[in-house]
């Protein structure tokens, strides 16, 4: 385990110096339950218009919104924000003069940050539950759920370490950074649900790795994907974890051989 | 470490790097026709450079911006990839070995700091002893050391960002010390400093070189830090070394000019020694320089005050640094390493 220990360090680190950031922390817990309440107006107010889309009934649009916000804290914790700044300003340096698989400190400094956020977001958790009432699942399922979002996590890390990556060759990624985050937030279910998406666009998300990121934990909480669709479910996820991490370490590899170190 | 006494510890034979980076046209449209018909150019950053370093030297590398010296630490470090050459720290090939090579080093660059800025500053320490599996009691023994030789117990628990650059600077350097390393790399580590921040600094480079025996490569604009700390300069102009030896040599070779400085007592124009050139004169200070191998000191001064009225007289021997703007600006014209 002591191969581990830089690791685990790096993400206790990460946590202290993320929960410094008070005024930060305070500003999302207090949107928390606003952005909830809106989701579940806005929800209503579409469903009294229109027949239920998919014949997904309004309780279980709203049970997918609330669940995809209150995974969005977690998951929009850019864990591999540190890897931008540190490209931009120099700081891998450092890092690389240092006995450590650098992408791996930086995953731990990642979890180390979401943790802060998913315990801070708590509280404000609960109050939101009591605003909206959500179809809560049996306790099966949420297991699942849970086992499903992590991979989510795992694959989300990855996708935003390949984007970050390119700043190894162009060292200014932000503009990408918008665009892909845009695309992402919507192919990967976050907003709509992928089943909204017509056609062979519909068929299309699915394909995509974004699809393991938010769709595919949400379908199993809401139970459009039964028990009998689990273990293929989470293999996709699997399957999208290995193939993001693999392309990581790819890009790693080939970026490690021609880092330009900024300044000197 | 080196299995072999042997072998210098740091080996490099002639190391190369060319960065090659897109040339960017002109114009409005020049960053279009970047993206779809780059043209390239290639700038030599190292050109070659050969050195050794025994191990316990507190070797100055200096040279004017630009000239390849960062570059050269780079890839002792293995965070650069050589274009060329030989290069071997402690018997490892760094950029092939980069983690075990790391294990050997500690950094300290004086415009970047190594420290986490909004947690205490012991909080990089201790992250730092999980990153070399330090032993807790080692781990300890080294804290107290720092903390007292670099007087850091009043701000250990203060974040970084509230320090004082002097106070950082110390914790950067605790920072790269922590785990002994045999090899110490410093880059500009007195830039910003005040004078009783420089003189702290400098004691304790001086000590971990006397007291611990590691191994230092000073990277530096401040020539008063190599005056201080180095026995041996290593000066490198546009990716070459032009000399490799001890100060002493180049200070000879540089220094046989010496400045006779006169104050009169009342204005004296043209003022003039034979065996002596007229440097400079407001009137009132003139300005003499001359051979002190062909020309004795004493006679000149003789000779003045028999010619004048001479308020006072003093002799400037030449700093380390005049001989080194002089040689940025003139070139270096003398052998690079003694025989």
């Amino acid at each position: 385990m002591t191969a581990l220990a830089p690791y685990v360090e790096y993400a206790r680190k990460a946590f202290a110096r993320e929960a410094t950031y008070r005024i930060e922390l305070l500003a999302e817990i207090g949107s928390l339950a606003l952005r909830v309440y809106l989701l579940r107006a806005l929800w209503t107010a579409l469903y009294t218009h229109n027949v239920a889309p998919m014949g997904l009934p309004l309780h279980s649009m709203i049970t997918y919104a609330t669940v995809a916000m209150l995974m969005s804290l977690v998951l929009e914790v850019d864990g591999t924000r540190v890897i931008r700044e540190k490209l931009r300003e120099g700081g891998i340096a450092v890092d690389l003069m240092k006995p450590i698989v650098v992408p791996f400190a930086y995953f731990s400094d990642g979890v180390g940050q979401t943790l802060v956020h998913a315990l801070a977001i708590l509280p404000s958790l609960l109050i939101s539950l009591m605003l909206v009432r959500i179809d809560v699942p049996p306790a099966a399922t949420l297991v699942v759920f849970f086992f499903s979002f992590a991979l989510g996590y795992g694959v989300n890390f990855f996708v935003n370490f390949l984007l970050n990556g390119i700043a190894f060759w162009t060292l200014e990624t932000f503009g990408l950074q918008l665009i892909v985050r845009w695309i992402s937030d919507l192919l990967s279910g976050q907003i709509l649900p992928l089943a909204f998406f017509p056609g062979w666009l519909g068929r299309a998300v699915f394909a995509l790795p974004f699809a393991a990121i938010y769709s595919t934990p949400l379908l199993v909480f809401i139970g459009i994907i039964p028990p009998r669709q689990w273990a293929t479910a989470l293999a996709i996820q699997g399957a999208w974890l290995a193939a993001t991490a693999a392309a990581s370490y790819l890009l790693w590899r080939a970026a490690a051989r021609r880092i330009v170190v900024q300044g000197g | 470490m080196a299995k072999s006494a042997g072998v210098p510890l740091i080996v490099t034979r002639e190391l190369r790097k060319v960065f090659r980076s897109a040339k960017r046209s002109p114009g409005p449209l020049g960053a279009l026709r970047g993206l779809f018909a780059p043209v390239y150019e290639d700038r030599v950053a190292v050109a070659g450079v050969s050195m050794e370093i025994e191990r316990g030297e507190l070797v100055g590398y200096i040279g004017p911006n630009g000239a390849g010296k960062s570059t050269t630490i780079k890839m002792l470090t293995g965070i650069l990839v050589p274009s060329g050459g030989e290069l071997a720290v402690a018997g490892i090939v760094p950029h092939r070995k980069r983690r075990e090579n790391a294990r050997n080093i500690g950094v300290v660059f004086g415009q970047r700091t190594q420290l986490y800025w909004d947690l205490p500053l012991v909080d990089s320490f201790e992250l730092l002893r999980a990153i070399y599996g330090i032993p807790a009691d080692r781990y300890r023994r080294s804290l107290d050391a720092f903390v007292e030789l670099l007087e850091m117990g009043d701000f250990l628990r203060t974040p970084v960002r509230q320090l004082s650059l002097g106070q950082r600077m110390r914790g950067d350097f605790a920072a790269a010390m922590l785990h002994e390393p045999p090899i110490l790399y410093l880059d500009e580590p007195t830039i910003g400093l005040d004078v009783v921040a420089k003189e702290a600094i400098r004691t304790f480079v001086e000590r971990v070189n006397r007291e611990q025996g590691t191994t230092v490569i000073l990277t530096t604009h401040d020539l008063a830090d190599v005056e201080r700390l180095c026995r041996r300069i290593v000066l490198i102009d546009r990716g070459r070394i032009i000399f490799d030896g001890p100060i002493d040599r180049i200070k000879n070779e540089y220094g046989r000019e010496r400045t006779l400085v006169v104050r009169f007592t009342e204005p004296t124009s043209a003022p003039a020694i034979p065996g002596a050139r007229l440097e400079a004169s407001d009137g009132i200070t003139a300005r003499f320089v001359f051979d002190r191998a062909s020309q004795r000191a004493d006679r000149l001064v003789r000779e003045v005050s028999e010619r004048y009225s001479v308020e006072d007289i003093a002799i400037e021997e030449p700093e380390l640094e005049g001989i080194i703007r002089h040689i940025y600006t003139q070139g270096y014209t003398g052998e690079v390493r003694s025989a």
